[in-house]
């Protein structure tokens, strides 16, 4: 304190009433010992920091320190609620100075991904790509840990013995079918329907008039005889209420018995289709869509084969692979190489020539010598699929390049980056051209694939792996509400929901802010009349223009985001809170220190009179809990009217809602709508937030502070398309970031962030 | 280090008495057989996690010694009683940290293992854990040297800055590499039994797999000199498990050979939680029966687990009931949930007590931890811990009785201890003081 009363005697006492819209860096300093030092100094440490110590003429010193000064700035969490704060437009000059200075500074190389291994999805995206082929690869190569919310963090991917076990079982299982494995013996597959999906209406992709019932797709691995069970529930089979229709391909089939019956199937994937229709139902009602009380439910498809196979078919797989077919046994050799060129390239992700090859050739002559062409290809493809080549994105410096340094990578490796982020896995044959030619790094073609990209259906990647984990819907897949009203048919539809939207914004070029503002959703009946929206029928989602009064403008009034945010049982406005701090916002609150008591349930078989936020309101009341409650619980009560699967609700137990609290800034909100205006009218913040996850997500690695200047580059030139989702994708694409592998030491963690 | 270096010191004092001498010598590899009390080498090693602790009130027994009575909890096991050690007030001060609740369940799982502190941030970083120190003298000349399991799947979100590692296995072979679980028991069946119709066919695909194997070595050393130096230090570590493969193909084809009927393959995951649970017991019971591998570790359920068990009789999921307010009644329904997953577990030590293993049956050859890396998950606190040791360790261990530590003695020294009763002559684990005596 005492260097501080130094340092104040020496400015002029007027500076402080006279800060101008462009603030000077002196001024900087004044306004910190004005808000700032009276906490953060050297003796109360606040928050482990002292603004006193640090010099705001040249932020480059402490780049992390100020990175979390702007960040706490934008959200208007510092000053805290009580002490003396400056205006808005004073804050958000201050963190606009304090952004220019950072991002003036020289940037250091940017920190290498460790060498990217796939993970399971972009494997399973891969073999699709190159074969045709649907895999499930979770029963082949073990699961991935997550890094910083996401699963392609190369860092978090690790290499285990288990890993190459799964690689190898999976090359040669791969192989196998790819090809057709005539030495494939019986096996069985149960398809197992949920216990808690309701079978009472129509079910999406079944045929009208049906109810529940089941559409399974299933790779055949040969041309084949296979056995097929049906079951049910309450007799299914032998209910002369109800009648069973199964089909194959949309071809109805004659079944006498639908627990033992056998069907022969060509190889390839083909849908099989178990339907359930009432027999008796009163003539002359919409029979489409009617609900009809009728017990029994289909239980189980199980699908066991081949039996009797006669060969390996024409499969998908089998057009895109043997792309010639050698006439005579002096062909084989010419045509295996080809083969072998055309697989490599598109695996390896790079033109191949056949002299890089000489491993993977060994294979095929092996298998041709043991059990002739087809079998030579199989044993190659093997090779390939356990190529490191294939399991590793590997960027090679370019010759001549500093050891340590950082270089641009070429076209080449950009069209995998490219694809890996986009599509979530290889490129394809355009882009391999384009950079064979090395035209992609073009500015406009560039741009133009990336455009292209977007459009195509392999984008659905991007919603489902990034939105996917950064929203937490993968979580909905586990979450078991213990909540009347709760089945299967709503959980996939909350996630139905929230991916329609993330994908409308991103394909049709909507601002990002849209997300949390859209005055449309998308819904079936069973969604609709969740939400209470009348109008919506039948199981097809389709896009729903919401009336003013709506309460689900936006994702925060989505059923998906609101139950994975609540507790079995019951809603938490701090985990809610705590959700669009640290996913909207992208300000996480510290987690509660250890041995604190968060339980808020208290005797599970007592009534609970008291409502969860009058709970929440006791636990306020002690100062410690206050510190950061005082910051959380406000925006989780704003969404106390949703219960905790996301249904409107007037009480509490025997409460009436309160839905009104006040922000860390002093901004009163009542409900979500007041929340949503308070959020938008940080939107700068959302759009950083949201870059900043899209960065960490393409790149495959942790951002820390020394990416924040390309983050706010990245959204200040989307800002000029009106904040496009599609303006953050190019622009992270065309960053330098995306650009340049470089090989600084990663740091572990978003310093910005802590 | 009282009981183990003391027996140490005996046993080398009478071995160099005749040199005069009382050097601390490296322990020699040859003098290990001479040594008294040396356990079957057929000892089999299990740990059977499961997260949040227990109602430690009706956890631990009264009484302390032999004969003691069965508390609430733990009475599934008494059948068992001359297998069973029950070990109390352990606990892990590594496991406590910053990062609230979150770290704490994070790291209860990651210590109990390990007895090493997580680091946080985007890399995992632990340390070895005991299962896999006894992999280094019990899973060399298996076809697997350990085996990974668990219930539920990895979690992928785990909170920002924090790896979900710590909370999707307890197995670390060494501080930078956790070892992934596997939960789906057909995939399970394919990595112990191999992958084919009849054992022609399963000895063909061997064969195929390690020059599969066998060509990418080559092709690994080939690529090591044009990569940067972070890359070929990855790269190595990934050529490192290609030959771990290798090894563990070539001795596979020794072990399964017609002394075992094998049960058909399961289908996938099955639905209900207690027969999947149950299945990994069976499918575990006979990867140690088949030696196929000798160590293995099991989680029943993760940290932060929301699973519900219908069967248990309590509808409520299982981490929100964990936070029981010190209601004396939420704890007695947590403490039903606590005796159900006792009840599984004793389902496991039937099975091992029917298969017989040389002179006895499997149950006496085995050492198998069981409990938790937290206690009380109201108070998110690391003691005292619920801990049961069962099995004989082939002869090592005596059974049926409450040991009562100090309050606070390290769990590490219980993990170092139970590596002695393996024959792992280790010096030290993790955070160890002294290798515990029982």
């Amino acid at each position: 304190m005492r260097r501080l009363h130094l340092h104040r005697a020496l400015l002029p006492a007027c500076l402080l009433l006279l800060v101008p819209p462009a603030l000077q860096s002196q001024d900087l300093g004044a306004v910190t010992r004005q808000y700032c030092t009276s906490c953060h100094n050297a003796e109360d440490w606040a928050g482990g920091l002292d603004l006193g110590s640090l010099d705001p003429a040249h932020v480059g010193h402490d780049a992390e320190t100020w990175e979390k000064v702007v960040l706490k700035l934008r959200a208007g969490m510092m000053p805290p609620p009580g002490k003396e704060r400056p205006s808005r437009d004073e804050t958000e000059r201050v963190a606009r100075l304090l952004e220019t200075r950072l991002d003036a500074q020289v940037a250091s190389s940017p920190a290498a991904p460790s060498l990217h291994r796939l993970n399971r999805v972009e494997y399973a995206n891969a073999i699709r790509d190159l074969f045709g082929m649907q895999v499930d690869v979770s029963g082949l190569l073990p699961p991935d840990d997550a890094s910083n919310g996401f699963d392609n963090v190369a860092s978090g991917l690790g290499i285990s013995p288990a890993l190459i076990q799964g690689y190898t079982t999976a090359a040669m299982k791969l192989s196998r079918s790819a090809v057709g494995d005539m030495t494939a013996t019986e096996s069985t597959t149960v398809y197992q329907m949920p216990a808690n999906l309701a079978q009472d209406r129509h079910l999406e992709g079944m045929p009208l008039g049906s109810r529940g019932g089941a559409a399974i797709t299933h790779e055949f691995p040969l041309d084949a005889e296979y056995h097929f069970s049906v079951r049910g529930t309450f007799a299914l089979d032998r209910n002369p209420n109800v009648k069973v229709d199964v089909a194959l391909d949309g071809q109805r089939v004659e079944v006498r018995n639908l627990r033992d019956f056998r069907l022969p199937v060509k190889a390839g994937r083909h849908v099989l289709t178990a339907a359930i229709f009432d027999v008796r139902r009163p003539a002359g009602v919409d029979n489409i869509y009617s609900v009809y009380k009728v017990e029994g439910a289909l239980d189980s498809v199980e699908i066991g084969g081949p039996f009797n196979a006669t060969g390996p078919g024409d499969t998908a797989s089998r057009r895109r692979i043997f792309i010639c077919r050698p006439q005579s046994p002096q062909e084989q050799q010419r045509c295996a190489e080809r083969i072998v060129v055309n697989v490599a390239t598109q695996a390896f992700r790079a033109p191949q020539r056949l002299e890089d090859l000489g491993a993977i050739m060994k294979f095929y002559a092996r298998g041709q010598a043991e059990g002739g062409f087809e079998a030579g290809i199989q044993q190659a493809l093997s090779r390939i699929l356990i190529d490191p080549r294939f399991l590793f994105r590997i960027e090679a410096p370019p010759p001549g390049a500093a050891p340590g340094g950082a270089w641009t990578i070429n076209d080449i490796e950009l069209a995998s980056r490219l694809s890996f982020f986009l599509w979530s896995s290889i490129p394809d044959q355009q882009l391999l051209d384009l950079a064979s030619r090395r035209e992609l790094h073009r500015p406009d073609v560039l741009a133009a694939q990336v455009k292209r990209m977007l459009a195509d259906k392999r984008a659905d990647a991007l919603v489902d792996n990034f939105a996917g984990q950064w929203l937490y819907l993968r979580q909905l897949g586990t979450v078991t509400p213990e909540i009347e009203g709760f089945d299967e048919n709503l959980r996939e539809a909350f996630i139905e929901e929230t991916r329609s939207l993330v994908q409308w914004v991103l394909s049709h070029d909507r601002p990002v802010t849209e997300l949390l503002t859209a005055d449309y959703t998308f819904l079936n009946e069973r969604l609709a009349q969740h939400y209470g929206i009348a109008g919506v029928r039948g199981s097809h989602f389709r896009m729903v223009k919401l009336p003013p009064d709506s309460h689900r403008r936006g994702l925060l009034g989505h059923g998906s985001i609101l139950t994975v945010t609540s507790t079995a049982s019951r809603t938490s406005p701090v985990i809610r809170g705590a959700w669009v701090l640290e996913n909207i916002l992208g300000a996480p609150p510290p987690a509660p220190p250890p041995g604190v008591e968060t339980n808020l349930d208290g005797d599970g078989t007592q009534v609970i009179t008291a409502s969860v936020r009058q709970r929440l309101e006791l636990h306020r009341a002690n100062p410690t809990c206050a510190a950061c409650h005082g910051v959380i619980d406000p925006v989780g009560f704003a969404l106390e009217n949703f219960n905790a699967i996301g249904a409107w609700r007037e009480r509490d137990g025997e409460v009436p809602v309160d839905a009104r609290g006040t922000l860390v800034d002093g901004t009163s909100v009542a409900g979500l709508e007041d929340l949503s205006v308070a959020l938008m009218s940080r939107s700068q913040l959302f759009v950083t937030n949201v870059t900043t996850k899209l960065m960490t997500y393409a790149l495959g690695r942790t951002l820390d502070h020394r990416d924040m200047p390309a983050v706010r580059a990245v959204v200040a030139q989307a800002a000029r398309q009106d904040m496009q989702f599609s303006a953050l994708v190019l622009g992270i694409v065309q960053s330098p970031s995306f650009r340049q592998h470089g090989t600084a030491p990663e740091i572990t963690r978003l310093a910005a962030r802590e | 280090m009282a009981g183990f270096i003391t027996r140490r010191h005996l046993s080398r004092r009478t071995v160099l008495r005749g040199a005069g001498t009382l050097l601390a010598l490296p322990l020699l590899e040859s003098m290990v057989p001479a040594m008294s009390a040396v356990p079957a080498p057929r000892t089999r090693f299990g740990a059977i996690y499961f997260p949040h602790g227990a109602t430690m009130s009706r956890w631990t027994p009264k009484q302390e010694g032999r004969d003691f009575g069965f508390s609430e909890i733990l009475q599934p096991l008494e059948p068992w009683r001359s297998h069973i050690n029950v070990i109390s007030n352990l606990g892990h001060p590594l496991a406590y940290g910053p990062g609230g609740a979150t770290g704490n369940h994070n790291r209860s799982s990651a210590t109990w293992l390990s007895g090493a502190k997580a680091a946080s941030g985007a890399q995992p970083r632990l340390g070895v854990t005991v299962d896999q120190v006894a992999v280094k003298y019990l899973g060399q000349d298996t076809p697997l040297p350990s085996l990974e399991l668990m219930i539920e799947d990895a979690s992928l979100s785990c909170g920002e800055g924090l790896s979900c590692a710590y909370r999707n296995t307890l197995s670390w072979q060494n501080d930078l590499s956790p070892l992934p679980m596997q939960n789906n028991p057909q995939a399970l069946f394919e990595q112990l039994f191999g992958d084919g119709a009849n054992d022609a066919q399963r000895a063909a695909r061997r064969a195929q797999a390690l020059s599969l194997l066998d060509s990418v070595t080559e092709q690994i050393h080939d690529m090591d000199r044009k990569l940067p130096a972070a890359d070929r230090e990855r790269m190595d570590r990934f050529l490192t498990d290609v030959r771990e493969i290798e090894r563990r193909i070539g001795q596979a084809g020794e072990r399964v050979n017609g002394h075992v009927t094998l049960p058909g393959k399961p289908n996938g995951i099955p639905d209900d939680v207690e027969e999947h649970i149950r299945l990994m017991y069976e499918l575990l019971a006979l990867a140690w029966q088949t030696e196929i591998t000798r160590i293995s570790t099991f989680m029943m359920a993760k940290e932060l687990s929301n699973a519900v068990y219908p069967k248990s009789g309590i509808r409520d999921s299982f981490h929100i009931l964990s936070h029981h307010s010190n209601n004396e009644d939420n704890k007695a329904r947590f403490a039903v949930l606590n005796r159900y997953h006792t009840t599984l577990f004793a389902g496991f030590l039937e099975r091992l007590s029917k298969l017989p293993d040389g002179e006895g049956t499997l149950l006496d050859n085995s050492l198998i931890l069981y409990g938790s890396g937290m206690s009380d998950a109201n108070s998110h606190n690391h003691d005292p811990l619920p801990i049961v040791l069962a099995g004989r360790a082939g002869g090592a261990l005596e059974g049926n009785r409450h040991i009562a530590q100090k309050q606070l003695t390290p769990m590490s020294n219980l993990l170092l201890a139970m590596l002695d009763k393996l024959g792992c002559r280790e010096q030290h684990f993790g955070d160890s003081t002294a290798p515990l005596t029982i």
